[in-house]
């Protein structure tokens, strides 16, 4: 008797709440990851759906990225390590401006760890010598350490000569991370830190309208969120990606004020020339670069695929129209 | 004559043990010991014992200093200092001549164990690389100590206060929970259920299920997951790929890239919604228990949320010394950020002359943002007293959940983020530090609306009942708990007997000038006018016949607001509570000073407040 009546309950019932349950709601659901994270310690930023391909759903973008990559591989430098101690980077650096007379349009300063000595480089270096006009400087480091050095940056001297331009970040995807910064300078802060910053300047003058031949603008965005490949190595490729996209100058140095030791491994890249005392070759020879930057050329070539591709000012298509 | 190396090794060794208590440097002492750890098998005199001292501190000077310092030494006699390093650079000298040939033998073996002659040269360069390796070779060539004492600098830098994890663990137990879906990742998913969804005016008219009863996975799927349908339409183009703007898009009927439409099953909302509820009744209750109560008020559980209270009002010329103090303000200024217009910049600058340092003795201070105004807010939190001790980032995210990429959203790069400076001012120790992360991932509305998440955020990190300011805020960030002031707000409403006060005080005085004015400016027109009037007859309406000044417009919106909401008297004792002082006051106080409010009526206010906007 008992079982029947279950029987005859499920039996009614079932037809009826399927056709209701799979209805579709009316009203339009967005989640409180912020709220999430709190009662299940899931991270909001793990809930972006186009982490591993940003530029998921648009094929254009997609093509020009694939495009991009091809033309930069296609006129880059072979990969140059120079492995020098944090406190000889300053005068190898002096070294190279005034005797080898190197300079360069990419400078990157600095990667994801915070015990770095940026303001050594920027304050007793000529970086105005070093890097090139128009050239392009961009300086990673905790969002604390920006805003130590942005006293110095926002001196009239320094601002005159490196104009601010973006504000870049990057953003570990859990407390696993070999990117996720851990308690260091985070005795005052309210939140807890889940991101690297960057200064990108711009020194010289370049215009995002006419200067296609130097910048490609609006490529990339100022967000970069940690892939699953970028692990075990103290620079993930996203840093390099932004600047590769953005100048098409094939003249790029990387300088890391920082020991990064041996769990972390700072990895060479064609391209570039990387100074770090943990890189893990140290090959790096002035004529020898110069012979390569003569082969290939100052400026990755334009090319008609990523020209169509590439978003543009929209004051130039009036102009050409 | 030979150096004793067992004696040196010795020394270097046991150089603490040997002056500490209870040996205390007694050289008597130092041998019977030194003797104990050598055994039988090689036996000196303390002659010899002495004798070797004597060298040893002779060849190395000053390393083993001796109270008296008499020669030549006696059994008696104490060691009060023993130089390890150059005692370690005498044995090095000595053992290196004696065990060269050993250690070159060390070597050897050593090196036979890392390459493995029967692997490939390939393979060989693979192990040079492989830190895994390298990690537990050089585990064990470490010394022990070494090992130990980072693992305890390593534990202790990421050792976080009891205070941020008894704040977490409180949230957790007593915060509104919201309501939650996850997302399906499966993108075949959506392609199989676009086929058995029919759309019609954008919208999801039916769903033959039937069709997919045999794939559970899917069928699991649907019932758990938020879906996207692709909305192909006969003008959808699909190789162009999907929307810039999607469900935003104002050409939904001939826009030629893909759009989507979510799905959600009906039961799955309303299961969603019930477990949500009783997850928070449970989440009410625990509230009631007040294990952890730093930062909070007194009342948390019974006491009732402020109704929304708000001024329309010009910023720039406000009075804020009307408002009192606060614990948190959010700023949300309109930055000029056209960086060419040679005006542009009046706008910053009145910016930051606003008095913003009368609103907070000591609090945060929450400013948002744009480009070349990151620079200009660090500064301008500065001159208001305020230390930058966060950047929350807002990662923006469209209707698919993806971060924004195209549309030129930036100057040189495309924006996907915003940025939120975070400023402290004195020092606040009701604060309730790290529940959150820097960061908010949430989908863009209207043009500079907000994140709402951030309220929340400030609700956890001062508590429910401190007073918070809005400035430069809508329409749509009035809510309980918050004073709301800026231009674009509709009306004026005040609950806080002090504040109306001093509101109807600066209206009064305000409208009284206004008023001189404008009797100024009547006199001056009416001037004007006759001697237009003189020159010619068209001109038919006179300047003062324009409307009124608006802001008594506002005193009447006002007492009409009081009235609508029945408010009269109830909030006379609350509003003294929560200034942001007497908050703190408060807060310091123990949990067992909470006074019992748990009155039903109270608790139905509660809810309706407390979670009236969830």
């Amino acid at each position: 008797m008992f079982s029947q009546e279950i029987y005859s309950n499920v039996k009614t019932n079932e037809p009826k709440t399927k056709r209701v349950s799979f209805r579709a709601t009316k009203e339009f659901h967005t989640n409180n990851y912020t709220n999430h994270y709190v009662h299940n310690g899931s991270f909001p930023q793990k809930h972006v759906s186009n982490i591993e391909n940003t530029v998921d759903g648009y094929p254009k973008l997609q093509k020009l990225f694939q495009e991009k990559e091809r033309q930069i591989a296609n006129y880059a430098t072979k990969p140059f390590g120079c492995k020098v101690n944090i406190d000889q980077i300053v005068p190898t650096l002096n070294k190279w401006i005034q005797k080898d007379h190197l300079c360069f349009d990419v400078v990157m300063i600095g990667c994801l760890t915070d015990n770095q000595f940026i303001y050594p480089i920027l304050s007793q270096l000529p970086l105005d010598r070093l890097v090139s006009k128009p050239g392009f400087l961009f300086i990673w480091a905790s969002a604390h350490k920006i805003n130590e050095l942005s006293k110095l940056l926002n001196t009239e001297i320094w601002a005159k000569k490196f104009r601010r331009s973006e504000e870049l970040v990057f953003v570990p995807i859990d407390k696993n991370s070999p990117f996720y910064p851990g308690l260091d300078q985070d005795d005052t802060s309210l939140m807890e830190k889940m991101q690297w910053h960057c200064w990108m300047c711009i020194t010289g003058t370049v215009r995002r309208s006419t200067d296609g031949h130097l910048i490609h603008c609006n490529v990339d965005t100022d967000l970069s969120i940690e892939t699953q490949g970028a692990q075990n190595v103290a620079v993930p490729e996203h840093l390099y990606k932004v600047a590769e996209n953005f100048s098409t100058a094939t003249r790029r140095l990387h300088i890391i004020p920082a020991r990064t030791g041996w769990e972390t491994p700072v990895k060479l890249r064609s391209g570039w020339v990387i100074m770090s005392p943990d890189i893990m070759l140290d090959n790096f020879n002035p004529k020898k670069y110069r012979g390569e930057i003569s082969r290939i050329g100052c400026n990755v070539p334009l090319k008609n695929e990523i020209e169509v591709l590439r978003p543009k000012s929209p004051v130039q298509k009036a102009q050409q129209n | 004559m030979m150096i004793n190396l067992d004696i040196l090794t010795f020394l270097i060794d046991n150089n603490l043990d040997i002056l500490k208590y209870p040996i205390l440097g007694k050289i008597v002492d130092i041998f019977a010991i030194f003797q104990m750890i050598m055994g039988s098998n090689n036996r000196i005199t303390i002659d010899d014992f002495l004798s070797q001292l004597q060298i040893i501190s002779g060849i190395t000077e000053g390393s083993i200093g001796i109270k008296d310092g008499v020669n030549p030494l006696d059994p008696d006699e104490i060691i009060d200092f023993i130089d390890v390093f150059s005692l370690k650079i005498l044995l090095n000298q000595l053992t290196q001549r004696t065990v060269t040939p050993k250690k070159k033998e060390v070597v050897g073996t050593n090196h036979e164990t890392i390459i493995d002659h029967s692997k490939t040269n390939a393979e060989k360069l693979l192990d040079l690389i492989d830190f895994k390796q390298a990690e537990n070779k050089t585990n064990l060539q470490n010394d022990t100590l070494v090992k130990n004492l980072s693992i305890k600098v390593k534990k202790l830098l990421a050792t976080e206060p009891k205070s941020f994890q008894l704040a977490r663990e409180r949230s957790k137990e007593t915060f509104p929970v919201s309501e939650y879906i996850p997302k399906c990742n499966d993108k075949s998913h959506s392609v199989i259920l676009a086929d058995i969804i029919y759309i019609a005016n954008n919208k999801i008219q039916s769903i033959q299920i039937s069709k997919i009863t045999d794939n559970i996975d899917l069928l699991d799927c649907v019932k758990s997951k938020i879906h996207f349908i692709p909305n192909i339409k006969p003008q959808t183009d699909l190789s162009l790929g999907d929307c810039s703007y999607l469900d935003t898009c104002h050409k939904l009927n001939s826009c030629r890239y893909l759009h989507y439409i979510q799905y959600i099953p009906e039961s799955l909302v309303e299961e969603t919604k019930q477990r949500t509820q009783a997850l928070n009744e449970i989440k009410l209750d625990n509230l009631k228990l007040p294990f952890y109560t730093h930062g909070y008020c007194c009342s948390t559980a019974s006491k009732v949320k402020l109704p929304p209270q708000w001024i329309k009002c010009d910023v720039r010329k406000f009075d804020f010394d009307i408002l009192g103090k606060f614990s948190v303000v959010i700023a949300d200024p309109a930055w000029n950020i056209h960086m060419n217009l040679p005006y542009g910049t009046c706008n910053d600058i009145e910016l930051l002359e606003l008095p913003l340092d009368k609103l907070q003795d000591e609090g945060v201070l929450f400013l948002w943002v744009t480009g070349r105004a990151i620079e200009i807010g660090k500064d301008s939190l500065k001159n208001w007293g305020y230390e930058v001790v966060n950047e929350i980032s807002w990662i923006k995210t469209n209707q698919l959940g993806r971060t924004i990429v195209t549309g030129r959203t930036g100057h040189w790069l495309n924006h996907s983020k915003e940025h939120l400076l975070v400023g402290v001012k004195g020092n606040p120790l009701w604060l309730n530090k790290h529940i959150d992360v820097d960061l908010i991932v949430s989908t863009t509305r209207e043009t500079s609306r907000k994140p709402d998440e951030l309220y929340e955020i400030i609700e956890r990190l001062v508590g429910p009942h401190a007073r918070k300011l809005e400035i430069f805020g809508r329409d749509h960030n009035i809510r309980p708990g918050w004073f709301t002031i800026g231009n674009q707000l509709t009306g004026t409403c005040i609950h806080e007997l002090d504040v109306k006060r001093k509101y109807d005080k600066f209206i009064e005085v305000s409208s009284k000038q206004k008023q001189q004015s404008q009797k100024k400016r009547q006199h001056n027109n009416n001037n004007i006018n006759n001697n237009r009037q003189q020159s010619s007859a068209s001109l038919t309406v006179p300047s003062n016949m324009m409307p009124q000044a608006p802001l008594s417009s506002n005193k009447e919106n006002y007492y009409y607001n009081m009235a609508s909401r029945g408010v009269n008297m109830p909030y006379i004792g609350q509003n003294s509570m929560n200034t942001s002082f007497n908050n703190n006051v408060f807060n310091s106080l123990p949990s067992y000073y909470m006074p019992s409010l748990n009155e039903p009526q109270q608790q139905q206010h509660q809810k309706q407040y407390y979670y009236g906007y969830q």
